[in-house]
C-alpha cells in the first residue's frame, strides 16, 4: 500500500503498489436518470459508448492476472446493462470483489438474489438525497426517490449489504436531519456516507441552482457535526462538508496554537487514489480517476493495465503532485493555514482552474471564511 | 499441524506481491488480506500439497540466508495460523 514518508516540511515519498488494488470501472455510459449535479455526464473529453461483453470479460481476465483484488461498477446505472450477470461471473471467476454504485430504482428481487448468491459484492452504493421524493427528485428527477428506497428494500431483503451515498446541494441541505432518521432508523441502515456536489460533469451547468454558497455549507457542516455525534460512527465523509467541518476544525486549532506543520500537508497532498487505484471509462479509456476523465493513459486491450500503471508519464507525474509546496502556488500566497492543508481534490482544481496541479479553490478554508464562513 | 502434514494453498487466495518483495494474501470469498515477508511469500509458493512442511522448510533454509534455529517453529506457527482463517487447507485421509 503507498506509504507517504513525511515528517515536517520534508517533501512526500509517494509509494506505489506493483499493481492497482481496485479498478474503477465506469461499465456503462448510460443511464435512466439525468441528474443535475452528475459529475459523469457533459464531460467534453468524453465518448459515451458502451464496449461489449466479452471485451469486458476478457479485461476482468488481465485484472484477475494482476491481483486486483476489487472493482467498483458504476457508470451510468450498471443495472441497465442486460449483461450484468455474466460480467458479474466474470469478476468472481477472476477472484475479485466487487461494488456497484447505482440510483437503486432497476434493482429487483432476481438481480438482489444473484449478487447475494455471488458471495462476493461487497456493497451496492445507491444515492439517497431527500427523506421524500419532493426533495430527492428535484435534482434526479420524479419517481427517483420511490425506486432509490425500493431498491434499498431489495437489497436488503436480499441482504445485500448497502451503502447509500448522500450528496448535498441546494435543494436538501434543510433537510439532513430527516435524511439521517428515514437512512438510520427508519431503513435501519448501519451507517451512510455524505459529499456534496461539486463542479464537475453536468454539475457545471447547474452550478447556481445546485451548490451550496457559504452559508448553505455552514449550516450543513454543523447539523452534520451534530449527527455524526449523535448517531455515533454512522455518517461518514471523505470529502463535502462533514469532511470540512472535520479538517478545517483541526486546522483552524494547529493554526491557532502554532502547531508545527501535519505530516503530509502543506503540499498537492491529496488524493492518495494513484498508488492503489485506477479507473477505465465506459468506452475502455483508462483514466487516473473517475473525476480526471480527460486524462487518457491508454485503452484496455491495447496498451496493458500493469504498464500504464508502473510506466505512465501522466500516471506517475499525478503522483508526483505528492512533492509540490503549497507555498509555490499564489492562490496560496501568505495563507497561514498551509502547513496544514491538502490542496485537496485534483479533479476539482482542474474543473476550477484548468490545472491539475493546483490547489481547489473548493475547499479552501481561507476563501470559505473570507467569503463569510465561519468554523463551525 | 506436523511436519509431515501437507499443506494445500487455497486456490482462491490471491498472491499480491507489492513493493520490497512483501506481498498481500487475498481471500476473495471472505475479504480478508494477510500481510506476509518473502519468506512468507516462498512458503506460500511451496504449499502445493505435495511438500510436507518439514520440506518447504528445508528448502526455506536452501534458498535464503540467516534462516533462524527456530524456522520450524515460525513456519508452522504461520501455516497454523492460514489455516485457521481459510488460506491454508490440508488433503484428507478417508479411511474405508
Amino acid at each position: 500500500m503507498p506509504r507517504q514518508r513525511t515528517a515536517g516540511t520534508e517533501p512526500a515519498t509517494f509509494m506505489v503498489m506493483r499493481t492497482p488494488r481496485t479498478v474503477d470501472i465506469e461499465i456503462t455510459a448510460r443511464c435512466n436518470l439525468r441528474c443535475r449535479y452528475c459529475y459523469f455526464f457533459q464531460n467534453p473529453d468524453v465518448e459515451y459508448r458502451d464496449l461489449p461483453t466479452d471485451e469486458w470479460l476478457a479485461f476482468f481476465d488481465e485484472l484477475g492476472a494482476l491481483g486486483v483484488m476489487d472493482v467498483i461498477l458504476a457508470g451510468g446505472e450498471p443495472f441497465l446493462r442486460d449483461d450484468l450477470r455474466a460480467l458479474l461471473e466474470g469478476v468472481v471467476r477472476n477472484r475479485m470483489r466487487f461494488s456497484l454504485l447505482s440510483n437503486g430504482s432497476l434493482i429487483d428481487d432476481g438481480i438482489a438474489a444473484f449478487l447475494s448468491g455471488t458471495g462476493r459484492c461487497d456493497h451496492v452504493q445507491v444515492s439517497v438525497d431527500g427523506s421524500r421524493a419532493e426533495i430527492h427528485d428535484a435534482c434526479r428527477g420524479t419517481g427517483s426517490f420511490d425506486g432509490a428506497i425500493r431498491g434499498i428494500r431489495t437489497l436488503q431483503r436480499h441482504r445485500v449489504n448497502v451503502a447509500v451515498r448522500l450528496t448535498i446541494h441546494r435543494h436538501n441541505v434543510d433537510d439532513l436531519e430527516n435524511i439521517a432518521h428515514l437512512l438510520l432508523e427508519e431503513l435501519g441502515l448501519p451507517g451512510f456516507s455524505t459529499n456534496a456536489a461539486g463542479y464537475l460533469g453536468a454539475c457545471r451547468l447547474n452550478a447556481m441552482d445546485v451548490l451550496l454558497n457559504s452559508r448553505e455549507r455552514q449550516e450543513a457542516m454543523a447539523t452534520l457535526l451534530r449527527l455524526a455525534e449523535k448517531y455515533d460512527g454512522r455518517i461518514s465523509a471523505n470529502a463535502g462538508p462533514l469532511a470540512e467541518g472535520r479538517m478545517w476544525r483541526r486546522m483552524e486549532e494547529a493554526r491557532a496554537q502554532g502547531e508545527p506543520p501535519i505530516p503530509g500537508r502543506g503540499r498537492l497532498t491529496a488524493c492518495g487514489c494513484p498508488g492503489k487505484k485506477i479507473a477505465v471509462r465506459a468506452d475502455g479509456v483508462i483514466v487516473p480517476c473517475s473525476m480526471l476523465p480527460h486524462i487518457e493513459l491508454g485503452r484496455i486491450h491495447r496498451d496493458p493495465l500493469g504498464e500504464v500503471w508502473r510506466h505512465s508519464p501522466e500516471m506517475n507525474r499525478l503522483r508526483g503532485r505528492h512533492a509540490i509546496p503549497l507555498t509555490g502556488f499564489e492562490f496560496c500566497a501568505g495563507c497561514s493555514y498551509i502547513p496544514y492543508c491538502t490542496g485537496n481534490c485534483p479533479g476539482l482544481a482542474y474543473t476550477l482552474t484548468g490545472r491539475v496541479d493546483h490547489p481547489s479553490p473548493d475547499a479552501c478554508l481561507r476563501r470559505y471564511l473570507a467569503e463569510g464562513g465561519t468554523i463551525v | 499441524m506436523n511436519p509431515t502434514d501437507r499443506p494445500i494453498a487455497n486456490p482462491v487466495v490471491v498472491l499480491r506481491e507489492e513493493f520490497d518483495d512483501w506481498a498481500v494474501l487475498f481471500n476473495p470469498d471472505t475479504a480478508d488480506a494477510v500481510g506476509t515477508n518473502p519468506v512468507g511469500v516462498a512458503v506460500w509458493k511451496r504449499m502445493d500439497g505435495k511438500r510436507c512442511l518439514g520440506e518447504i522448510v528445508s528448502e526455506i533454509r536452501d534458498g535464503f540466508e540467516d534462516v533462524p534455529e527456530a524456522a520450524l517453529e515460525e513456519i508452522t506457527a504461520f501455516v497454523d495460523k492460514l489455516s485457521e482463517s481459510g488460506f491454508v487447507g490440508y488433503e484428507l485421509k478417508h479411511s474405508r
